[in-house]
């Protein structure tokens, strides 16, 4: 993976920098939108959104309760995970829908985004091109998709598993052989295949 | 002296906070930690003394560097509790279908980010120490748009089907006597505030193209190097009038209300 491929940041990170620009004027945001095109959409909600945020008061919010003893113990339970590196999956906040219509937006089929969430595709020979696609539709860096598809594939959610054979840790391929075995079209095929190169 | 930001702009220089933020900061550092504590616990904004979210950015982390547990899940909690007030405000139960969910996911989603900045690995809450709501809302954005239901419940004003069909002679008209009317009235500040305020009702699609019309964007252009709205939007330039005429009309509907009440 480039150097550039690296350096694109994040939706989150595109949209904090813009939320603490001074002003929020059509010049600021005309600005972020010719730098990152890619996250148009998400400007233009996070612009509006700025706009409107600041007519709205909470303090008449009625409050949810244990929320913030919810907040302390997920927080406990994060930062005691082992290791230097905190490997979040990218994936798990997708529904069902949401799911199918990233495989469309990556012209890729289901069966192949299943294999990338489950990490049984060897990380190393996943194409930087692909990768930096497929975190710009999730929202995420590049660096953090590959973090999540670098570690060991494990048995990620228990929708994968609804069988009565007991599951196991899934045997990972390369990314050229996932290519020939997930149903893909002759022509998705070949546009996966050119970014190998 | 307050420990200067370490996240860099795309220029090289540094982040700063706003220099009321550093006041701030210099000011709680020169009192005793649990006088500091005490004067957190101040809820509500409007209160006297109520010390900016920035700031508990700032000494939360800063807890955790000096191994101070104690302020730090004091501080922690009084933030969290903060951004669960701010959460419920905008995506309440009576907006939104599943809003309690969505309000715990975006908060575990906050509570990641601070975990992560213990562990020094992104630096992002830097964001949060120089506008804090301005950030939260940006990250709320993000969230939403991986997470949130597709439809936020509103007024249902019409359908993406009928966007570039022609409207009604009613619709049209109730857009001109909107912002053409009276385009003076946009400059009235207290109009303003009720329109942008009315304008958090109105379908995505709709908002969307209010509020750029709103920050001064065309809705079209012949010059190819003009960024318009129907670029932006990557839609029919008919699309965007018609949004823009079917919010004008329900956003006049709305104030007409909120007028009247």
């Amino acid at each position: 993976m480039t150097a550039e491929q690296h350096s694109r940041p994040s939706e989150e990170e595109v949209l904090l920098a813009f939320s603490v620009e001074p002003t929020h004027d059509r010049k600021t945001l005309e600005q972020y939108l010719r730098e990152y095109p890619e996250h148009a959409k998400a400007l233009v909600a996070c612009s509006i959104e700025l706009m409107v945020d600041a007519t709205r008061s909470d303090d008449v919010a009625v409050t949810s309760e244990g929320a913030v003893d919810r907040a302390w113990q997920r927080f406990q339970t994060v930062v005691s995970q082992p290791g230097d590196v905190l490997v979040t999956n990218p994936f798990a906040t997708l529904n069902p829908t949401a799911f199918r219509s990233l495989a469309k937006r990556l012209d890729i089929t289901n069966l192949l985004l299943v294999r990338l969430r489950d990490r049984a595709i060897v990380a190393a020979t996943i194409p930087g091109r692909f990768v930096q696609g497929l975190a710009t539709e999730l929202g995420a860096t590049a660096e953090a998709v590959m973090d999540y598809l670098q570690s060991p594939p494990a048995m990620v959610s228990g929708h994968s598993f609804r069988s009565v054979v007991k599951p196991a840790v899934t045997e990972q391929i390369s990314f050229a052989e996932a290519i020939e075995k997930s149903q893909l079209t002759p022509a998705q095929q070949d546009a996966l295949k050119a970014l190998q190169d | 002296m307050p420990e200067p930001l370490k996240r860099k702009k795309k220029d090289g220089t540094s982040y700063e906070r706003p220099p009321e933020i550093e006041a701030w900061l210099k000011k709680l550092e020169s009192v005793e930690a649990a006088e500091r504590l005490r004067q957190f616990a101040t809820l509500s904004r409007k209160s006297l003394g109520h010390v900016p979210s920035e700031a508990l950015v700032y000494f939360l982390r800063r807890a955790w560097a000096d191994g101070m547990q104690g302020d730090f899940e004091k501080i922690f909690r009084i933030l969290m509790n903060r951004i669960e007030q701010s959460l419920c405000s905008v995506i309440s139960d009576s907006r939104m279908a599943g809003a309690r969910g969505i309000r715990e996911e975006i908060m575990d989603r906050f509570v990641e980010r601070i975990a992560k900045d213990c562990k020094g690995r992104t630096g992002l809450l830097d964001f949060y120490e120089i506008r804090f709501d301005k950030a939260f809302a940006a990250f709320r954005t993000s969230a939403l748009r991986q997470i949130g239901p597709s439809v936020v419940d509103t007024v249902p004003l019409g359908t993406d089907e009928d966007d570039v069909l022609e409207i009604s002679a009613e619709v049209e008209a109730a857009a001109a006597d909107f912002l053409g009317g009276e385009p003076e009235k946009l400059d009235d500040p207290a109009f303003r505030l009720e329109l942008t305020a009315a304008i958090d009702c109105l379908p995505e699609d709709q908002k969307q193209v209010v509020g750029l019309l709103l920050q001064g964007f065309q809705i079209d252009s012949k010059d190819k190097d003009v960024m318009t709205i129907a670029r932006i939007l990557q839609c029919d330039e008919r699309t965007v009038r018609n949004r823009r005429d079917r919010a004008c009309k329900a956003l006049k509907a709305i104030l007409q209300k909120e007028n009247a009440q």
